[in-house]
């Protein structure tokens, strides 16, 4: 079935959902590659603070960028997911990846595993 | 059958669950000042909460979104950062005034002064959640909650004049000290129209998974259970009248707050007080400090529920294993619960049209609720509240912090 789906309005800001139905974050950004001589195309779904932040302002987001590789919690750049792993895109947009190894969980896995797994109870 | 009951319950979980230190404080402060003049303040209130509830209900149900998702996805992330600050700010004053009122129930009881108790109490809050027990735990709390409907009977007792009580839904000018009565007309309006119960709602609903089939039972549930709280609300604001006003007790201090009770009750009245006090804040403060972590969860996309495992969804715990600690250290530093109950509660009408507003929008996109999309009274009836809201607080809190 054939429906029109806008940009900004049915994809950016979205949940994020990977093929477990676990939650990984939204679709802060997407990216859109120019072509010489051909039409531009959708090529990556950005997710993270450093992009939330450059949508904000721009110094702010080199002071997320500085922070976060600080501690080492993520590249200097945002992460990037190929809009060739979109699998459906309804309440939510489906990706074809586990979160658990994806590098748009870091930060989860990062509190997880050095904050939360060392509180009593967990 | 089995839709009777869950109504029934969701009746009785929103009654014992109305009451928290805000509802309470400003009623009864209503009644010592002006007694039974601002009944209509609560009755306004009280009608656009059951308006905004149902609404959000009808939201989760038929759009499957909770609010924070839709309006970060409808308006963008650069506007809900407004909201999110500001309801999230707004959150955690509410949130250690809730504390607040746990630890002066529990200095009723012990003896103990309450700067002791802001910490531990912090502690049980964050336990419960952290077990992820708070699916089990949320009606029983709800039915402890019960408890409050003693301010109903208590006030039947007094025997007022139900012509009275009517006249005042009616809202009238003040006679003297006008700044202070529109101020407490704000606290009362902010108490009552609570953005949080509102979100949380919303959020129940996802988590139970209701559907179209549930619409009946959500406006049922919430036209009653808020009515039946609202009544809660008035019952104070007559026993404060009663029994406040008479002898010039303003209410503006906590320790005065259960002779509403012991006047008739005597001792066990004192226990009835700190037993309402202290389970209505404490299921407030769950729920404020799990909406504080809903509206981060559902805004940047992270993982949540009332009933998850801390390890399942790390940066949702992370939120309110810190939000709840702080809070308590507010308490901790001396603030004043009760002034920081009233002020909050006036600060919640004042930021009402940025909590309401987008939602109303979002009640009106076909996009999200189709053909169950709000009516023109529906939209009516809360814009002309809220509105009024927010014009009485930006002209009465400048005027009462001015006046000290």
């Amino acid at each position: 079935m054939k429906r029109t789906t806008l940009l900004v309005r049915d994809i950016l800001d979205k949940q994020l959902v990977d093929r477990n139905g676990r939650n990984m974050g939204k679709v802060d950004g997407v990216i859109i590659e120019l072509r010489d001589d051909k039409p531009p195309r959708v090529t990556y779904i950005e997710v993270g603070a450093i992009t939330l932040a450059r949508r904000l302002n721009s110094r702010l987001a080199e002071w997320v960028k500085s922070q976060f590789t600080k501690v080492r919690l993520a590249r200097s750049e945002a992460y990037l997911i190929p809009w060739s792993k979109v699998r459906d895109i309804g309440i939510d947009v489906e990706i074809d990846m586990n979160a658990e190894t994806c590098a748009a969980f870091k930060l989860e896995r990062w509190i997880r595993d050095h904050i939360i797994r060392h509180i009593p109870g967990a | 059958m089995r839709k009777l009951l869950e109504i029934t319950l969701g009746i009785v979980t929103s009654i014992g669950g109305f009451l928290e230190i805000g509802s309470l404080s400003t009623a009864a402060q209503a009644g010592a000042a002006f007694g039974l003049q601002l009944i209509w303040a609560i009755v306004l209130g009280g009608l656009c909460i059951i308006f905004l509830v149902e609404m959000s209900g009808r939201f989760a149900a038929v759009s499957k979104h909770t609010i924070p998702d839709a309006m970060r996805e409808r308006f963008g992330f650069n506007f809900f950062i407004v909201p999110l600050i500001t309801i999230n700010l707004v959150n955690f004053l509410v949130l250690a005034a809730e504390i607040g009122g746990i630890c002066i129930s529990l200095e009723y009881i012990t003896g103990i002064n309450f700067k002791w108790w802001p910490l531990p109490v912090a502690f049980l809050i964050w336990l419960l959640l952290w077990k992820g027990t708070f699916g089990f735990i949320e009606n029983g709390i709800s039915f402890l909650g019960l408890v409050t409907v003693i301010f109903i009977i208590a006030a039947v007792s007094l025997h007022p004049s139900y012509h009275d009580i009517a006249a005042a839904v009616i809202p009238s000018l003040p006679q003297r000290n006008e700044p202070g009565y529109w101020f407490i007309a704000v606290s009362i309006l902010g108490a009552s129209i609570t953005p949080y119960l509102m979100y949380f709602y919303s959020s129940g609903a996802i988590e139970d998974k209701w559907d179209k089939s549930d619409l009946g039972m959500n406006k049922v549930v919430a036209g009653l259970g808020m009515s039946f709280g609202s009544i809660i609300s008035i019952a104070i604001l007559i026993l404060a009248a009663f029994i406040f006003q008479p002898i010039g007790i303003q209410a503006d201090q906590y320790q005065q707050l259960p002779l509403l009770l012991t006047k008739i009750y005597g001792y066990w009245g004192l226990i009835l007080f700190a037993a309402s006090l202290g389970i209505a804040c404490l299921g407030a403060s769950l729920e404020v400090s799990l909406e504080t972590a809903y509206m981060m969860a559902q805004g940047f996309g992270w993982n949540w529920g009332k009933n998850v495992h801390p390890k399942e969804a790390a940066r949702f715990s992370l939120t309110y294993t810190i939000v709840i600690p702080l809070a308590a250290l507010l308490i901790v530093a001396g603030i004043n619960p009760l002034k920081l109950t009233i002020f909050s509660m006036a600060l919640t009408s004042a930021t009402l049209p940025i909590a309401v507003v987008p939602f109303l929008l979002l009640m009106n996109d076909k996009n999200y609720v189709g053909d169950y999309k709000n009516g023109c009274f529906s939209n009516a009836v809360v814009l002309f509240i809220i509105g009024m809201a927010f014009v009485l607080a930006v002209v009465s809190i400048p005027l009462e912090i001015a006046g000290g």
